[in-house]
């Protein structure tokens, strides 16, 4: 499936909430938040390696998530990113003001019953 | 697997990122292509398909290369923790430097504890000799003004630092012009204190009038001594107590004052209390009673006319020098003074030279010292030397961690941070565990000064080591630890931010470390220098200690008791005091156990001996000759059989020699040999200066013994009878069948029934009183503290030794495993490993070898029956240092034949 312009604007918006979100609970490598945001829209979403990383790199640079190099017994090591406490609260605001948005959209497009 | 990381390098180049960064971002990148390619396998798609995808998503649009480009170019930011300017940066740096250094080193306790312990051990070693040398010679006394203080002392005849009343009363006349004020004291007589029917022996100072008037401080209860008190002999009968007496003997009664007492006998009214720690003379003698210098009479030995005796030497002076006066001017008036009282009192007072020097804390002297301060210095040098040891160590460990720790530090340079600020970071890390180094220092250090002031002096005067630490102490250690922070963390930082970096990030971690080796090597090899140097020193010592232990005194000091007897403390008048003694001693004789006893005024090596001018009957004395003079003690019969000293020639003092009956002297074979060489001594006269009148004939030789001290050589020395020249205080010695300390609680109790009045110090065993800063003591406490510093710089080295071998053996595991699979046997891996230790405690030991060479040419003067080149000590100590050495080498050595070849090589 080929990113549509549309399509592109649209994750550029959503996709630091798409990442934040997902590694809010535990910390995860790059191709495992990949995997997950293709997993859990259903094919839907789809960060390919040349757009996650910047991606992830920002969001390091800002403060939002900590990359860090981590070891296990028999895998190569790989670089694990959580979520800062600066990343907490904006993933916080980010997911409300989302939800504004979401509901506002909602309001709109819903077919007007007469 | 496909190779990707061609493709994101390709796809990064126009980036011109950091090698670091790029190193970085390709790995994560590449793994990730790693990850979409097997699941592109899994979804059934051909090798040649998933290739495809995963390059056409790397490469999609140049999207990585596009979104890199913003976030990795723009301009790189420091945190920046407290603000924004250079200045506050440097603190925020130094703010964060501590707090990731303390992370470092909380994460890594093994290593933390390590380095601190021994640094802890050498900073607590300085520091407690440290404490020593600021007690001895640093810390002034506890007066206002201590610079102000000067003591007198004059050479010449009638020469010295006691002077007489008269004297003191015109020097002080004649130096308003320097002196603010002078006083006199008699430092230290025993008396007798009386109080509620309870005895003590009281250490007593008798003081002029204005004395208390000079240190400038309060009492702690009641008055001081007045200035109007003290010009007459036997009046104004008070009491001043020293704080700690009146704590420890008069369980610290507050309402003491005006109370009523009684010293040997007279009565006297307690007027005071000094302050806490009140030693306005001395930082080391604890005055116990301060008492009007009128009241000196209370010694029965004391004339009543003493305070206008010219010649009745007894007073050291202590004057307050007036602010702005220079030596100059001291030297001129003072030569004035001397030459005007020398004219007019040419039998008293015929001075060359009066001066004035700062009195020193440790107390009054004849000149201002020298010596001990060469001996401070030597041991604080000695003690700098395992202190650096323990650095060098340290050093060692961190150049270890650094090699480890080089891909982190070459990663911080590849993203921009400047080669200072590692340094920086590496020196804080060092810095903050010599610190800790400093805390666990202290409380070594706290130990060592607790053992170093509790060596008891074995002398019969109240001597108190008080080597607590104050602000210098606390401040020499705080410095001994900024500096071995330094010293360890330099060299390790200098090397692991230097080299190229590039390299450290590319390549495989053994090649990376190779440089560190040469500088670790050298490290330790001057550490087996400087520990065989410390050895050496420290073997010197302990061979003086031997050779004088082992020195042949001349008398017997096994089983003999010392008894200090003092009548005159509990009021006895002369005559009692002497039919006491007598008696007393004709009693201890019938007690069960005794072999012999009997009376001597001095005891060998008691730091108390008395000398004399002496004139020999047919020998011509020139006038360009000094008048010979000759050290003497008096005793009572059986002296000779008490103290084990053997007769050669002749009788020794016996019941035959009375009051009244001839004159006699025994003297040693050094008088014989010095006044009347080849002939037969006996029969033979010679009179003392101080009494012309009665010559003395010899009736016996004896054998040289030691008198004085242990190192010089034996001089003349004579013995008369206590029947013909009586003195007080005696001392009893009793010579022991059995142990000396089991008959000694017998004789003490004898004495008590005798004189209930009578204070009688603890009975000393004559092996004890040996042990005197005369005696032993000196050579005991140098071969301690030098063996002390020896062992530790010993362990310190073996560590050393051990770690960079075993770091050295752990680095050719590769080699070794290569060797060994080659068929090389664990004999000559072994010998191989053992070569590497040869090749550093070898120059190690020549290093040592000549640098305690060097330092030992200062010990000359202090060892005893051993040259500070001995050679059975340097090669002793060097096999010695040697073979433990290759000790340490041996178990990184047999661990590296156990090497299994197929581990090693995987290595790779």
């Amino acid at each position: 499936m080929d990113p549509t312009p549309t399509d592109l604007e649209w994750k550029k918006g959503s996709a630091e909430l798409l990442i934040l979100s997902l590694i809010e609970a535990r910390p995860r490598h790059g191709y495992e938040i990949s995997k997950l945001i293709e997993q859990r829209s259903g094919g839907t979403v789809r960060f390919h390696v040349a757009s996650l990383y910047p991606l992830l790199y920002r969001l390091e640079k800002r403060g939002w998530v900590q990359g860090r190099w981590v070891e296990k017994s028999g895998q190569r090591r790989r670089r694990y990113y959580r979520l800062t406490a600066q990343g907490r609260r904006v993933l916080a605001s980010q997911r409300h003001g989302w939800q504004v948005f979401v509901e506002a959209i909602n309001r709109i497009t819903e077919v007007e019953h007469a | 697997m496909p190779d990707w990381k061609e493709e994101i390098t390709k796809q990064l180049a126009s980036l011109k990122l950091a090698p670091a960064r790029e190193a970085e971002i390709v790995e994560e990148v590449a793994q990730h292509l790693d990850d979409r390619y097997r699941e592109l396998l899994a979804g059934g798609a051909t090798e040649a398909e998933a290739l495809r995808t995963a390059l056409e998503e790397i490469s999609e649009e140049k999207l990585l290369a596009k979104g890199l480009e913003r976030v990795e170019h723009q301009a790189p930011q420091e945190p920046v923790v407290l603000g924004a300017r250079e200045k506050t940066n440097i603190l925020a740096g130094l703010w964060q430097d501590t707090r990731f250094g303390v992370r470092i080193l909380a994460k890594n306790p093994g290593f933390t504890v390590v380095a601190a312990v021994t640094l802890a051990l050498g900073i607590g070693l300085n520091t407690a000799i440290f404490s020593m040398v600021n007690a001895l010679l640093l810390r002034p006394l506890p007066v206002s003004h201590p610079e102000q203080i000067y003591t007198l002392s004059a050479s010449g005849k009638g020469g010295g630092n006691a002077f007489s009343y008269p004297d003191l009363e015109d020097i002080r006349k004649q130096t308003t012009s320097l002196f603010s004020d002078m006083a006199g004291v008699q430092i230290l007589s025993t008396t007798g204190l009386s109080m509620a029917g309870k005895s003590e022996r009281m250490w007593t100072d008798f003081v002029t009038g204005n004395f208390f008037e000079m240190p400038g401080i309060r009492p702690a209860l009641g008055r001081f001594i007045l200035p109007s008190e003290g010009h007459v002999a036997g009046a104004d009968p008070v009491l001043v107590l020293n704080y700690s007496f009146w704590q420890a003997h008069l369980g610290a009664d507050r309402n003491i004052v005006g109370k009523k007492a009684s010293v040997n006998g007279r009565p006297v009214t307690i007027v005071g209390v000094a302050p806490e720690g009140f030693r306005p003379v001395s930082t080391l003698i604890e005055t116990q009673g301060y008492m009007p210098l009128g009241m000196a009479v209370v010694d029965n030995q004391t004339k009543s006319d003493f305070l206008n005796d010219r010649q009745d030497k007894r007073l050291v002076l202590i004057a307050r020098l007036k602010p702005g006066i220079t030596q100059g001017k001291i030297r001129s008036v003072l030569d004035v003074v001397a030459k005007r009282l020398a004219a007019e009192y040419p039998k008293a007072d015929d001075w060359k030279v009066l001066k004035a020097f700062p009195l020193p804390a440790t107390g009054p002297t004849s000149d201002p010292p020298e010596g001990l301060g060469v001996v401070g210095a030597l041991f604080l040098t000695l003690a700098a030397v395992v202190l650096i040891l323990a650095c060098v160590n340290v050093a060692n460990i961190l150049l270890a961690r650094a090699s480890v720790r080089r891909g982190e530090i070459a990663m911080r340079i590849a993203l921009g941070a400047k080669r200072g600020r590692i340094i920086g970071q590496l020196l804080t890390e060092s810095l903050l565990l010599a610190l800790l180094g400093c805390v666990g220092g202290l409380v070594v250090g706290l130990v060592g000064s607790r053992v170093l002031s509790s060596l008891s002096f074995h002398m019969d005067i109240p001597i108190t080591l008080d080597f607590h630490f104050d602000w210098r102490v606390f401040g020499y250690a705080l410095a001994l630890a900024l500096v071995s922070g330094v010293i360890a963390g330099i060299a390790p930082a200098w090397r692991a931010t230097a080299g190229d970096l590039n390299e450290v990030l590319h390549g495989s971690g053994r090649t990376t470390t190779t440089g560190g080796h040469g500088l670790r090597k050298g490290l330790v090899i001057a550490q087996v220098g400087g520990s065989l140097m410390l050895l050496i020193v420290a073997g010197l010592f302990v061979r003086s200690l031997l050779n004088i232990q082992k020195s042949d005194l001349g008398f017997d000091p096994q089983h003999v008791l010392n008894i200090a007897l003092n009548p005159g403390l509990a009021g006895y008048s002369e005559t009692q005091s002497y039919e006491f003694v007598d008696s007393v001693l004709e009693r201890v004789r019938a007690l069960p156990g005794i072999q012999s006893a009997s009376l001597a005024a001095t005891v060998p090596l008691g730091g108390n001996n008395m000398a004399e001018d002496i004139e020999v009957e047919g020998l011509a004395s020139s006038p360009q000759q000094q008048t010979p003079s000759a050290g003497y003690n008096i005793v009572s019969p059986a002296y000779f059989e008490t103290m084990g000293i053997r007769l050669l020639h002749g009788r020794g003092i016996d019941e035959t020699d009375k009051q009244n009956s001839v004159r006699v002297a025994v003297i040693n074979q050094a008088m014989a040999e010095r006044f009347w060489p080849g002939k037969d001594p006996i029969g033979k006269r010679f009179s003392s200066a101080g009494d012309l009148n009665h010559p003395l004939e010899v009736v016996g030789v004896a054998r040289n013994s030691r008198t004085s001290d242990l190192s010089s050589p034996e001089g003349p020395f004579y013995y008369v009878p206590f029947a013909q020249q009586r003195v007080l205080p005696v001392t009893l010695q009793v010579r022991t069948f059995g142990k000396p300390e089991a008959t000694g609680p017998g004789v003490i109790g004898l004495i008590r029934s005798l004189a209930p009045a009578m204070p009688v110090a603890d009975a000393q065993t004559m092996t004890d009183a040996l042990n005197t800063p005369n005696g032993l003591w000196l050579f005991q406490l140098g071969a301690g503290l030098a063996a002390a510093m020896g062992i530790l710089g010993l362990i310190l080295a073996i560590i050393g030794v051990y770690g960079v071998l075993s770091y050295m053996a752990t680095q050719r595991t590769h080699e070794i495993g290569i060797r060994l699979a080659l068929g090389a046997r664990p004999g000559q891996i072994l010998r191989m490993i053992f070569r590497q230790g040869a090749g550093i405690v070898v120059p190690g030991a020549v290093i040592g070898v000549i640098a305690a060479f060097a330092l030992a040419r200062l010990l000359g003067g202090v060892l005893v029956g051993v040259t500070s080149t001995d050679p059975l000590t340097y090669a002793g100590v060097s096999v010695l240092l040697t073979l433990v050495a290759l000790a340490a080498s041996y178990i990184p050595a047999r661990r590296a034949t156990k090497v299994d070849p197929i581990v090693a090589l995987r290595y790779e």
